[in-house]
């Protein structure tokens, strides 16, 4: 079947051809699926503690100006109090980190919605029922007209984030669930299992709404049209696998040396970028959610992570080797999800279009790590 | 009591060489370690047992030998020698510790490391100028073996430079010796500061001149320094660790003792050119260290020019710079072990030295965090920042010289500003960065290789913050050391009257010397 | 209790020296299943303990003569160096700002960095960094001085080599260090020379000897000029500026205290070696001559930066440069007074410039644009920040400046034109880079700015409120002129001055994209001040090729003239090669032999010699 098609001209041709013959970015292995599999378990397990959290906070510390519980989920007591300062709990941080990746890159939907005068009135509902009372604030705010409006703005990706990632939650519960009844085996596999789950919760709608004094504010109603799918997933893996923000650890933000692009649209810092060998260094950002991975990941691997040179030191450098593997693959899912036609149609001209589709995202992954996963070795 | 200092390594190393081949490398090590941790514990008894406001010699040994010879086995111990024979046990059990467990032929190894233990402390100990130099020459040989069968590629020439180098200085030292007895009309090799006051002058220069070469060779001092990078890039980092730890420390030892309290009234003549001297030997160790690219040839030419520093406060022979000396003597011993120590891990884990390949290896989770702090630490240490030893012995160094050679010090106070600059390189490349992918796989570093390190960084911050611990074991000796040098130089004979018998200006009004 | 309190004042620096060894399990990574946040909230314990202390003992020494605590440290050999802590109102007084800033400056980073795993580190070293300044505030020993500056040369080194994996950093940590590094050696050398002149390192003593000495011209000079060497290295004063400009690589947070209170430390050993410096006019002379030029060449060169922590950072220079020269004409007064002012000022203005940085990820004016309307607490900060620092009525800044020009107008006119000059720069260029940021169009990275979290916001609000503050501080303090005795002419040009710098700032045109004129002469100028005057290019040729065309030599002449020599002799070429073969298959026996002849043959020669 390849053999009727040209061969691609594309310098990742060979990842082209892989895909269209029903593979993904990441070629199909035993110990990749192993990886892969109980990378995205112990991820699911913190991608639902996440997502819990980010839903708390749009809903519940909605413009509260010193948030100092909100990573509590409502639920304040010494002991956890106690934890909480000992730093032995999951880092939210990197899911607000991610949420402002979203936020911050914009595209999709959700982005669009933010600016129209149908949101700047909701919000303008909901801030002025929040600062009731409050003229410091409101003062405040007619100073600074945009300030709370962004403030809002923020929320509403907190809670669309939150929601994009229970649906992602529960996909990787179910791929580890399968896994373990050894119904899953090969990467096409966990591939199409992703897919099906994107796909089915593609049209679920995306909608936020705040419960101030008792009574209930929308911010982003269902009229808005706001769907799973194009309006979080795909401005997700754009922005968060693709672009994200530089590390302070390695670039340098002087404006002089201009190792920033001017242009956040060519940003390539994502996670497909990311050089996971400084991972435990100092300003690297995703160093914190392999931290929160490291305690879920399942014995299995942890016993394939013990073989290596360096045992548990290399730990979560060595998770974030497996955690990229997986999200090639979620990204496999998702640039199938999206391609215009099905990989295995017979029809010339829908595998024309499949294949400018798929070298358009080839273009975007030439400078990724694509070519270091290929091989198989840390 | 001070000869168990240097007999219990010495039958430690014989019951090394009688065990049976079978028994293994690690268990030889154990046992070579626990030998020299009691003569350990021994020298801090013996340090706790001696009296700080003595000047004299304590705890003497005085056992007829070879009368005919003058030689005698006359041993003691005093505010010089204390400190040098405590570092010489404490940095050859950090040498033993870091020694690989899997090298060839590992019961000669140990016996070699024991017998230069033993003979090390036998020339710090020893109050016959004949005794000093047996035991001078009885640490040539292991060394040159240990260089020699253990050393890298090119271990045979540096193993053979070494010896000859050292044995011309062998052979300078004792000319002079002979010399000193002959000219003097003494009979016997003990070991006293008046010896060479009869002497005329050009005899006194001459002489000294034979020892400044000499323990110049051991120190080393521009120009006869060649032969120590490479006996370093080729010996193991054990053999490192001592050579620059406690065996250069013979060297400026000997000056202290052989060429300032010997000749006084020489040394003072020749203190100006000594000076000049040590600025050259600091400035050129330092600049030549910055064009290296061996980390270990780095750390062999800082340390020519952190020796240097020696031989300027030597020259000046003020009471600080005197303490100083020791001082420096003491925390180079520990720097530079701590220095080597860490360049060692670092070859072993990553298979190179060079500061050209070598690259972010502060990499926390697959680099080496901890050798990288430690190694800032040692490197600033050796920079002279404060809080640590390097910068308290630098600053008596300069504080007591700049009386006598001000401009000398400013110059040497350029060579620690040197130190900075090719040490901060270093760091920079090798420690700083993105970790190379050819680098990303090393095997790790366990927590015994990491405690020599630690251990030899506390040291140096401990004595670096409370620097009295030492000072008041050596501050003694020291002061009284140069009055009894600036007595006995401000009777300088007159280089003319080369062969009158001697004027008997010291019999006449007996000066405060000290009389051992 | 006031003599405890005075008794154990020594505790205040120990604080965050005791923190900062508190974090090391966290920074070695002995704690590796939970987090570092432990180790920052521990050090912001301890500085807040630290700042209360203080305060309390601000209390305690507040309108009381200077008292002065002494600790032996080392005494042998005739040398008694002791450590000496002065404890009045102006060292104490400095201790609480450092302490004060410290801990905003620690809260700041609580949020600033809440993504970076290495944050024990980095509070161990702020720790490090707090007790060193607070050690020099308080210090009255020359020679602990000298040391704490070094330690602070050694962790502001670790500061900006915090993020060591990232390219420029590894350069800016080296430069920093190294020019550092330059001065204080060049201290050390005037430390040494004291010392051994003067007998004693105690600031009193040195006093003392200062009045009654009488040291040959040539003698102070020298002296003098490498006493004032370390400052110019801390202060970034020409020519030891640049490391400044490069140490903006580090986080933001150690930035606010780098260009406030450390920068303010050298300015204070400046100012207690002042009575030394006097003794010599070619050493007041150079620092007033540093101060005149670093003062105009910052401003000029801070006009045409594109980078917003640099814009920034080269104005700090250019205050500092008013300070040594408030120095040089032996007015330190105004050193204070300004170089309080310009410490919170410029403090807020970090941390507005932080808030920045962290919300559009960008650190390019030319790239930035409309964040005033939802970042209130930034614009805020960043407007009264600039207010306090520049001579406009009434915040610190017109006070510091005011007595500037009070002080100098009859002495040294050309000076008061100085600080007008300096002043009108300054505003000119803040002015500028507030209608970059602030003002405008949003532009694709300043699209989506939520205003920071609260973990900044308070430090934020905190100091602008502190900046406000500033005039009634002074007034309390007794440091703001009777009224009617203010200069009305000086006042006038001083806020003439500053005026004129923001409408000239607001009437400039602006280019949002980093257009070059075209005029040659005018790309030139702009060329030149962007890249500091080239100096880091001039510096490229002459030290640094000197140096290393030395050590190349040096070693070149090792290799082959020295060794080249003991090998042609041929000493160690015989054996070199093959002569060792037996070492490598030989037996043990055979080393008992070599060790066995070595000896006999030792034995043959000594017994010779007697034969």
């Amino acid at each position: 079947m390849v053999s009727t098609r040209a061969r691609s001209k594309h310098p990742l041709a060979e990842i082209i051809e892989t895909l269209e013959s029903g593979g993904a970015l990441l070629p199909d292995s035993e110990e990749n699926v192993l990886e892969v599999v109980g990378v995205l378990k112990s991820y699911a397990v913190v991608l639902d503690a996440y997502s819990n959290n980010l839903n708390y906070i749009a809903e519940h510390q909605f413009l509260v100006l010193f948030p100092f519980f909100k990573y509590f989920n409502g639920d304040v007591s010494a002991k956890k109090l106690f934890q909480h300062w000992w730093h032995d709990r999951f880092n939210y941080e990197f899911a607000e980190y991610c949420m402002k990746a979203m936020f911050w890159h914009g595209g999709g939907g959700l982005d669009a919605y933010l600016d129209t005068p149908e949101f700047v009135a909701l919000a303008q509902a909901a801030i002025g029922a929040k600062l009731k009372g409050n003229l410091l604030m409101q003062g405040l705010s007619k100073a600074f007209p945009e300030f709370l409006i962004e403030q809002v703005r923020l929320l509403a990706y907190y809670s669309g984030l939150g929601q994009f990632w229970r649906v992602m939650s529960d996909i990787f519960t179910e791929l580890s669930d399968r896994y373990d009844a050894g119904e899953i085996s090969s990467i096409p596999e966990v591939v199409a299992l992703v897919k099906e789950g994107l796909v089915k919760s593609a049209s679920l709608p995306i909608t936020y709404a705040v419960n101030i004094d008792g009574q209930s504010y929308d911010i982003l109603p269902k009229s808005a049209g706001l769907t799973f799918l194009m309006d979080t997933a795909v401005p997700y893996v754009e922005a968060v696998f693709f672009k994200s923000f530089p590390f302070m650890g390695t670039v340098s933000y002087n404006a002089q040396a201009r190792a920033i692009p001017s242009e956040p649209e060519r940003f390539s810092y994502g996670v497909l970028y990311a050089d996971p060998l400084p991972v435990g260094g100092a300003g690297i950002p995703p160093t914190l959610l392999m931290q929160d991975l490291r305690h879920h990941v399942p014995e299995y691997l942890h016993q394939f992570y013990r073989r290596s040179l360096r045992g548990e030191e290399d730990l979560r450098v060595m998770i974030c080797v497996s955690f990229q593997k997986s999200m090639f693959c979620v990204t496999t899912a998702a640039i199938l999800g999206l391609a215009p036609h099905s990989m295995d149609t017979e029809d010339p001209q829908e595998q024309k279009a499949n294949r400018k589709y798929l070298e358009g995202w080839m273009d975007k992954l030439t400078d990724s790590r694509i070519a270091y996963v290929q091989v198989c070795e840390m | 009591m001070l000869s168990a200092l240097i007999w219990i390594p010495i039958f430690c190393a014989a019951v090394i060489g009688l065990l049976p081949a079978s028994v293994s490398s690690s268990r030889l090590r154990s046992l070579a370690i626990a030998s020299i941790s009691i003569v350990f514990a021994w020298s801090l008894y013996i340090a706790t047992q001696f009296d700080v406001i003595d000047i004299g010699l304590q705890f003497q040994e005085d056992i007829p030998w070879l009368d005919s010879l003058g030689l005698t086995y006359r041993l003691g111990i005093d505010g010089l020698s204390l400190p040098l024979v405590i570092l010489n046990n404490l940095l050859t059990i950090v040498a033993l510790w870091c020694s690989d467990t899997s090298i060839q032929r590992p019961r000669l190894y140990y016996l070699l490391i024991l017998i230069i233990n033993s003979a090390v402390a036998g020339a710090f100990l020893a109050h016959n100028l004949l005794l000093f130099f047996l035991f001078y020459e009885l640490e040539l040989i292991p060394l040159y073996l240990l260089i020699g069968i253990w050393g890298g590629t090119r271990r045979g020439y540096a193993a053979t430079k070494f010896l000859i180098y050292t044995a011309i200085s062998g052979i300078l030292i004792l000319m002079s010796f002979l010399g000193l007895v002959w000219l003097s009309g003494s009979n016997t090799f003990e070991y006293n500061p008046l010896m060479s006051q009869g002497l005329p002058l050009t005899a006194q220069i001459i002489l000294l001149g034979g020892i400044l070469i000499g323990f110049g060779i051991k120190i080393p001092l521009f120009p006869f320094h060649t032969w120590l990078p490479d006996a370093h890039v080729e010996a193991s980092t054990p053999i490192s660790v001592l050579l620059a730890g406690v065996l250069l420390k013979l060297g400026t030892y000997g000056l202290i003792r052989f060429g300032l309290e010997l000749f006084p009234q020489a040394w003072s003549v020749l203190a100006p050119w000594l000076a000049g001297w040590a600025v050259v030997s600091v400035l050129f160790g330092a600049f030549t260290a910055i064009a290296q690219t061996d980390m270990k040839k780095m750390v062999a030419y800082s340390s020519i020019g952190h020796m240097g520093f020696i031989l300027l406060a030597v020259a000046a022979a003020t009471p600080i710079s005197l303490l100083g000396t020791v001082f420096q003597m003491v925390s180079h011993g520990l720097i530079s072990g701590l220095l080597f120590v860490l360049v060692g891990v670092v070859y072993k884990t990553t298979g190179t030295r060079d500061i050209n390949i070598l690259q972010g290896l502060m990499t926390p989770e697959r680099g080496l965090p901890i050798i990288g702090s430690l190694m800032v630490a040692g490197v600033m240490a050796s920079a002279g920042i404060p809080g640590m030893t390097g910068f308290i012995s630098e600053f008596l160094i300069f504080r007591g010289s700049f009386e006598v050679f001000p401009v000398q010090t400013l110059l040497s106070m350029v060579g620690t500003g040197l130190t900075a600059v090719y040490f901060l390189l270093l760091v920079n490349k090798v420690f700083f960065g993105r970790l190379p992918d050819a680098l990303a796989n090393l095997p790790r570093v366990s927590w015994s290789e990491r405690l020599p390190g630690f251990g030899l960084a506390l040291i140096i911050v401990i004595l670096g913050l409370q620097p009295n611990w030492m000072v008041r074991w050596i501050e003694t000796t020291t002061t009284a050391v140069i009055n009894d040098f600036t007595t006995v130089a401000a009777h300088l004979p007159n280089p003319k009257t080369i062969d009158l018998p001697l004027t008997p200006a010291v019999s006449e009004n007996p000066l405060p010397v000290r009389l051992n | 209790m006031h003599q405890f309190l005075i008794n154990t004042s020594w505790w205040v620096p120990c604080y965050g020296l005791l923190a900062a060894i508190l974090t090391l399990p966290w920074a070695v990574g002995l704690i590796r299943r939970t987090g570092p946040r432990p180790a920052a909230y521990l050090n912001i314990l301890t500085t807040a303990i630290a700042l209360i202390h203080g305060t309390f003992l601000f209390n305690a020494v507040w309108g009381q003569p200077p008292q002065y605590l002494e600790f032996q440290w080392l005494q042998a050999a005739g040398l008694d160096l002791s450590f000496a802590l002065e404890l009045s109102s102006i060292s104490v007084g400095a201790m609480e700002l450092v302490t004060g800033l410290s801990l905003l400056a620690q809260v700041y980073a609580l949020g600033y960095l809440e993504k970076d795993w290495a944050l024990a580190r980095f509070f161990g070293l702020m720790g490090f960094f707090e007790a060193a300044m607070c050690g020099i505030a308080l210090s009255d020993s020359l020679l602990l001085t000298y040391a704490l500056l070094e330690v602070l040369t050694l962790s502001t080194y670790l500061l900006v080599g915090f993020w060591y994996a990232q390219p420029l950093v590894v350069t800016a940590a080296r430069d920093a260090f190294l020019t550092k590094r330059v001065g204080d050696i060049l201290l050390l050398m005037g430390v040494v020379a004291l010392s051994t002149y003067s007998g004693s390192l105690n600031f009193s003593d040195l006093y003392q000897w200062a009045e009654t000495a009488q040291p040959a011209p040539l003698v102070a000079a020298l002296i003098g000029l490498s006493l004032i060497a370390g400052p110019t290295g801390k202060c970034a004063q020409f020519p030891l500026h640049l490391w400044l400009d490069e140490a903006m690589e580090g986080p933001n947070p150690a930035s606010i205290l780098r260009n406030s209170v450390v920068v303010g430390c050298g300015a204070f050993v400046l100012i207690k070696l002042q009575p030394i410096i006097v003794l010599s006019p070619v050493a007041s002379g150079a620092t007033i001559a540093l101060g005149t030029m670093t003062a105009i060449g910052a401003s000029l060169v801070s006009l045409a930066q594109i980078d917003i922590k640099r814009a920034l950072s080269h104005s700090t220079s250019a205050y500092l440069g008013l300070v040594f020269i408030a120095v040089g004409v032996g007015w330190t007064d105004f050193a204070f007074i300004l170089l309080f002012a310009h410490a919170i000022a410029k403090a807020l203005l970090f941390m507005s410039i932080g808030s920045i940085i962290m919300t559009t990820t960008c650190q390019d004016l030319t790239e930035m644009g409309g964040l005033w309307k939802k970042m209130p607490a930034t614009t805020g900060a960043f407007v009264v920040g600039s207010a306090g620092l520049i001579g406009l009525f009434p915040l610190g800044g017109f006070w510091a400046l005011q007595r500037g020009i009070e002080d100098f107008w009859l002495v040294a006119p050309w000076l008061v034109a100085v600080i007008l000059l300096v002043n009108g720069l300054t505003a000119l260029s803040l002015t500028r880079v507030f209608r970059l940021v602030f003002l405008g169009e949003p532009q694709p990275k300043t699209r989506r700015a939520p205003e920071v979290p609260w973990t900044m916001a308070v430090p934020i609000v905190t100091l602008i409120v502190l900046t406000l503050l500033i005039p009634a501080i002074l007034n309390e303090l007794t440091l703001l002129p009777a009224f009617g005795l203010v200069n009305v002419p000086g006042v006038v040009l001083l806020v003439g001055s500053g005026l004129a710098g923001c409408v000239v700032g607001s009437l400039l045109k602006l280019n949002h994209t980093w257009t070059r004129p075209v005029q040659a002469p005018l790309r030139f100028l702009q060329d030149m001040l962007s890249y500091d005057f080239y100096i880091d290019r001039l510096y490229r040729v002459s030290v640094v090729w000197v140096v290393s065309s030395i050590s190349r030599f040096s070693s070149w002449c090792d290799r082959y003239v020295i060794d080249g020599f003991v090998n042609l002799v041929g000493l160690a070429s015989i054996f070199s090669g093959e002569s060792l073969k037996y070492s490598v298959s030989g037996q043990y026996q055979a080393y008992m032999l070599t060790i066995l002849i070595g000896v006999a043959l030792l034995g043959a020669i000594l017994t010779r010699s007697f034969w």
